[in-house]
């Protein structure tokens, strides 16, 4: 099956800037795709010249087999898109702008049914300013699912939200995603993409720095895992160095952190080695964040 | 229908929107009853004094005429000085002189000049100067002396019993679409671009076309409700009489709101905030409500400023809506101002068109 988005050497240049300078990736058919970076890596950038509202500088872009940049109503008319921070109609109900929005659309989902779907049928007759911030993002997904797209765009869906509000919206966009609906969405959350995403695009600085699963993207650090626990009697600092896979080890308050490329392999050598003295062990994959920060040398959030 | 749709949610928007219902209604209204109670109704009557020098069929069927008029309680005074006066002191309104010999002067083809003696603080002075100058011009166009011809043109100026308040009607109506669509437009377009409402839209299949076309007819259909109910509430609460075809009225109105909304979208595209929009659309629509003539006449400007004023959309539709409720003229009548009104029209919309943005 041919993918369902793909990108092809995108460049976007503003007067003075490039905001994205010759990415190329492919989204497969029902995957929930993620797009990561800091603020100012061009995610936005690349997502609104997939969608058709910003006409790329060069490069190609092809949506659901349509060219975007020939046919852009074609390819709109066919996917839901939530932009970053937009707002909805002032004096109208969320019942009447979707109302609105699905007149828009040849096929559309009845809003009491897209209200209900995110737990905002009590809410049909207010308008979106009485909302929270984690109502509204709701709110805004509904509207993206409005014309019963094939692929929906979300833009930084959960920032600003509070926690309760994001673990909300995670199970909105793994319902989505269930529904067997392409899902692309940019975050600068490491969790939030590790969570929801089968694929990762690693983005900074206008460019594509690293794609694939969040598991594998881990993996390719050189010591992608951490094995802790606690230890009543001390062991040898040169013996945990010389277990298998260990690339460095550290003691402190009785608990021991190893950077292991190996896991599998560091583990049961660790357990030999304490001879039944280990406590709470405790094995981790390396999150994105890890992984950004080795590939950019800065953090996610500066 | 998308178009139904949206044309249904400006509706609404227009109709929930309190600041916009005050900017639509209110403020104009205010004016109204402001002035109406200063200007309006029967109760008012200006007191008028005459001296009659001349004493011949001309001034005698003058006064006939002016007696008629409901505006004025007419007084016939014998001593000049003490008359003056009294319009000094502002016990009467005017006084108009006739002097010796009107008829022979008149039949002789020779040119009399009755004296009319106003207050130049007097508000309405331009309104009675203008209805007198009238029926003098009239006498003078069929200048032969006869008492018949008066007669026949005491009919003419019949109707012609014009207060202040029904001339500032006409401009009250201009000036509440003109402030109405020109700040409404430009900052409900900056608060749609400032929240990206106008790139949400962009995103969806929508036809460009159609989002316009439809936030254009509502306020379009909104400056005729504007229209009926400021010059209503004139009529009804103050008895104004508009005169002239309702239609033609209507027309009119629909010209100058096109001029005005194209406005409005300019200056909503030209600012980046809400703010600055309405800041922007006060400092255009505030400067035309007073310099095109909404409360005094603008022959009362310096002529350099007055030829300049002219040009400007809100004179030619107030002229327009003037010319035609006041005097009962039709449309074609006044073919200078409606070129310049769609002159403007046509200018606005396409600048508009083109200098529009959605981010």
């Amino acid at each position: 099956m041919p993918p369902i988005i793909s990108v092809e050497n995108l460049v976007k240049r503003y007067s003075q800037l490039t905001a994205v300078g010759g990415v190329s990736f492919s989204v497969e058919q029902g995957e929930v795709f993620g797009i990561l970076g800091p603020n100012g890596a061009g995610k936005t950038t690349t997502l609104e010249c997939i969608e058709g509202l910003q006409a790329p500088t060069g490069g190609a872009i092809t949506v659901l087999g349509m060219d975007v940049a020939a046919d852009p109503r074609g390819v709109k008319g066919r996917i839901g898109v939530q932009l970053q921070a937009s707002s909805y109609f002032d004096y109208l109900t969320l019942t009447e702008i979707l109302e609105l929005f699905g007149s828009f659309y040849p096929q559309r989902t009845q809003p009491m049914e897209l209200l209900a779907r995110m737990g905002l049928e009590s809410k049909a007759s207010a308008r979106v300013n009485q909302l929270s911030g984690g109502q509204k993002q709701r709110f805004s997904v509904a509207a993206t699912l409005v014309s019963d797209p094939e692929i929906v765009f979300l833009d930084e869906p959960t920032t600003g939200l509070d926690p309760q509000a994001r673990r909300n919206l995670w199970e909105v966009v793994q319902g989505i995603h269930a529904e067997g609906r392409t899902v692309v969405l940019t975050t600068h959350y490491m969790d939030e993409a590790q969570l929801l995403c089968d694929r990762v695009a690693i983005m900074d600085q206008g460019k594509l720095i690293a794609l694939d699963t969040p598991a594998r993207l881990a993996e390719t650090l050189p010591a992608p895992y951490t094995v802790r626990a606690a230890t009543p009697t001390a062991l040898d600092a040169n013996a945990l160095l010389g277990l298998e896979g260990v690339l460095d080890a550290e003691m402190s308050d009785g608990t021991l952190t190893l950077h292991s490329s190996d896991a599998t392999r560091t583990v049961p050598a660790l357990i030999a080695l304490a001879d039944g003295g280990l406590r709470e062990l405790e094995v981790s994959l390396a999150t994105l964040e890890d992984v950004f920060l080795a590939m950019t040398g800065h953090n996610l959030r500066d | 229908m998308p178009f139904v749709e949206l044309f249904k949610a400006n509706i609404r928007t227009l109709l929930r929107n309190r600041q916009a219902l005050f900017w639509s209604m209110a403020f104009p209204l205010i004016f109204v009853f402001v002035f109406g109670l200063f200007f309006g109704g029967d109760v008012q009557r200006t007191t008028l004094l005459v001296i009659d020098r001349a004493d011949d069929p001309i001034s005698h069927g003058l006064v006939a005429q002016l007696e008629a008029l409901d505006s004025f309680s007419v007084e016939t005074r014998g001593d000049e000085a003490a008359a003056r006066q009294e319009v000094r002191d502002g016990d009467a309104g005017y006084l108009l002189i006739f002097p010796e010999g009107m008829s022979s002067i008149v039949s002789a083809g020779g040119t009399a000049r009755p004296v009319l003696v106003y207050d130049q603080g007097n508000a309405s002075a331009p309104i009675v100067i203008g209805a007198v100058g009238r029926m003098l011009d009239a006498i003078n166009l069929q200048a032969s002396g006869s008492a018949q011809l008066l007669a026949l043109h005491a009919e003419g100026v019949q109707g012609q019993d014009l207060s202040y308040f029904d001339f500032l009607l006409p401009g009250f109506v201009s000036m509440g679409i003109m402030t109405y669509s020109i700040i409404g437009i430009a900052s409900v377009m900056a608060l749609y671009r400032e929240q990206k409402v106008l790139k949400r839209l962009l995103a969806s299949p929508l036809r460009v076309r159609h989002f316009f076309a439809a936030i254009v007819l509502a306020h379009l259909l909104l400056s005729l409700v504007q229209a009926v109910v400021i010059a209503g509430v004139g009529m009804l609460v103050f008895d104004a009489q508009v005169r002239g075809n309702v239609a033609m009225l209507f027309l009119v109105v629909l010209l100058g709101n096109t001029v005005f909304l194209s406005i409005g979208f300019i200056i909503g595209a030209l600012s980046r905030t809400v703010q600055a929009a309405s800041g922007l659309g006060n400092a255009v629509a505030m400067p035309m409500m007073f310099l095109s003539g909404t409360f005094f006449p603008r022959d009362t400007l310096p002529s350099v400023l007055k030829a300049l004023v002219d040009f400007l959309p809100l004179s030619a539709m107030v002229d327009l809506l003037r010319g035609m409720a006041l005097d009962a003229r039709p449309l074609w009548d006044f073919p200078e101002l409606l070129a310049l009104l769609l002159a403007w029209a046509v200018g606005s919309a396409l600048v508009a068109v083109r200098v529009f943005r959605f981010s």
